[in-house]
C-alpha cells in the first residue's frame, strides 16, 4: 500500500516526476498505460511534488500521519501462573545459552514463588515465629 | 542539521500559565533527530507542564500534536489543524518553525520551547557537536574539511592563538583546538601548504552581516501559491 497516494485528478502528466528533487518518482509507460511509481526510501517528504501538480491530485497527508505496516510476529511465551507475557522463544534460547540454564516460563513475582514452593526443606524456623 | 535544546520548565511555565489552552506541538525534523523537540519530548513536556503546582490558579489545557516540519508556510496551513479554543501555541521547533508558525497563525501568540543552538553534526550517536555557522563563504577546502569559525572559539583564520594548550582550546571544557585539528588533518592529507596560506580580511555579508539571507529558487510552484 503506498503512502504517495493520488486521486482521480492525476492526468499523468508528470509535473511530479520531473520536479521531486529527491528522484524518488518515476514512471513506466507500458502496453500503452502509465503507472507512477514512488519510493519511499529515496522521498524526503518536501512536498514539491503536492505543490507543482497541476491537477491538485496528490493526496499529500498520506505521507505525514497514516497505516503502521506490520514488520514481524513472533510468538510469545507467557507465566506459567499469570499469563503475563514474558519474552520469544528466540530470545529464551539466548538467554538459556548466555546463562547455561533453561528456564521456566515465569514472571519476576512468580517465579520466586515457584522456587520458594520447590524448596523442600520448609522455611527456616525463625521465618516461622516472625510470621506468626 | 539544527539543534536544539529544551528551556527550563519555569521559563516555559511563566511564558505559558496566562493561558487557557495550549497546542503543545512537536516537529518531525532536526529537533526530533537530537531528542529535544519531537512527539515524544512534546507529550512529555506537556506532562510535566500539567500540574498543579506549577500554577496560582487552573493550568491550562494542553493539547499534543506534532507535524513533519513546522518551517514550511503552506505545509503547517493544510496540515496542521488548530484545536478550538486554542489561545497559544508552544512550540518546540527551531526558531525557523516558531517563525513560521507565528506568521501563517497570527495573531495566535506562538512560543519557543526550544533555544535553537547551532547547526552541527553527530559524530557518536547521543553527542551533537557544532559544526558550521553558516557564513556563506565556506572556506572548508583550504583546512581540510575542519571549519575553523564554527569551531575556533576566535573564528581565527591563520592558525592558532596563543592559549592553545596540548591541543586543547583556552575555553577550556575539553574543547579541543580547531587549529590544532586543522594542521593534523592538513598534514595527513599532504596539504601542509593550505596552512601556509594568507586568509585575509572575510567579507561577512555573505554571513549575514548584510541582513537576513535568502534563497530563491524559481520554477517552484511559482504560479501555483498555497496560502
Amino acid at each position: 500500500m503506498s503512502y504517495f497516494r493520488v486521486n482521480q485528478n492525476c492526468n499523468g502528466c508528470l509535473a511530479c516526476v520531473e520536479n521531486c528533487p529527491a528522484a524518488a518518482l518515476a514512471f513506466v509507460d507500458q502496453n500503452g498505460r502509465r503507472t507512477l511509481k514512488h519510493s519511499m526510501t529515496q522521498c524526503a517528504r518536501c512536498g514539491q511534488c503536492w505543490r507543482v501538480c497541476p491537477q491538485d491530485a496528490i493526496e499529500f497527508q498520506h505521507l505525514l500521519t497514516g497505516q503502521w505496516d506490520d514488520v514481524i510476529t513472533l510468538d510469545l511465551i507467557h507465566c506459567q501462573i499469570c499469563g503475563e507475557p514474558l519474552y520469544s522463544p528466540a530470545y529464551r534460547q539466548r538467554i538459556e545459552s548466555k546463562l547455561n540454564s533453561t528456564h521456566e516460563g515465569l514472571c519476576s513475582k512468580h517465579r520466586q514463588s515457584y522456587y520458594a514452593a520447590k524448596w523442600p526443606y520448609g522455611l527456616p524456623s525463625r521465618a516461622k515465629t516472625d510470621l506468626k | 542539521m539544527i539543534v536544539g535544546d529544551r528551556k527550563p520548565l519555569k521559563e516555559i511555565v511563566s511564558a505559558i500559565k496566562t493561558y487557557k489552552q495550549v497546542l503543545v506541538l512537536g516537529c518531525g525534523s532536526c529537533v526530533t533527530v537530537c531528542l529535544s523537540g519531537g512527539e515524544r519530548e512534546a507529550e512529555q513536556l506537556s506532562r510535566e507542564l500539567d500540574q498543579v503546582r506549577h500554577y496560582q490558579g487552573t493550568p491550562p489545557k494542553f493539547v499534543v500534536g506534532s507535524i513533519l516540519r513546522q518551517c514550511e508556510r503552506d505545509l503547517v496551513l493544510a496540515y496542521q489543524d488548530m484545536p478550538a479554543g486554542t489561545d497559544a501555541v508552544l512550540s518546540l521547533a527551531c526558531g525557523a518553525g516558531v517563525q513560521t508558525l507565528a506568521d501563517a497563525f497570527e495573531p495566535l501568540p506562538v512560543i519557543p520551547a526550544l533555544n535553537t543552538t547551532f547547526l552541527g553534526a553527530s559524530d557518536k550517536p547521543g553527542i551533537w557537536t557544532e559544526k558550521c555557522k553558516g557564513c556563506g563563504d565556506c572556506i572548508l577546502i583550504h583546512t581540510g574539511g575542519i571549519c575553523p569559525i564554527a569551531r575556533c572559539a576566535k573564528s581565527l583564520f591563520n592558525g592558532p592563538c596563543g592559549g592553545s594548550k596540548g591541543g586543547y582550546c583556552e575555553v577550556g571544557q575539553g574543547i579541543p583546538c580547531a587549529w590544532t585539528q586543522i594542521v593534523a588533518r592538513l598534514k595527513k592529507m599532504d596539504k601542509l601548504h593550505c596552512y601556509e596560506q594568507i586568509h585575509t580580511l572575510k567579507d561577512w555579508k555573505p554571513g549575514g552581516a548584510a541582513g537576513l539571507r535568502n534563497r530563491v529558487r524559481t520554477g517552484l510552484g511559482d504560479g501555483n501559491q498555497r496560502n
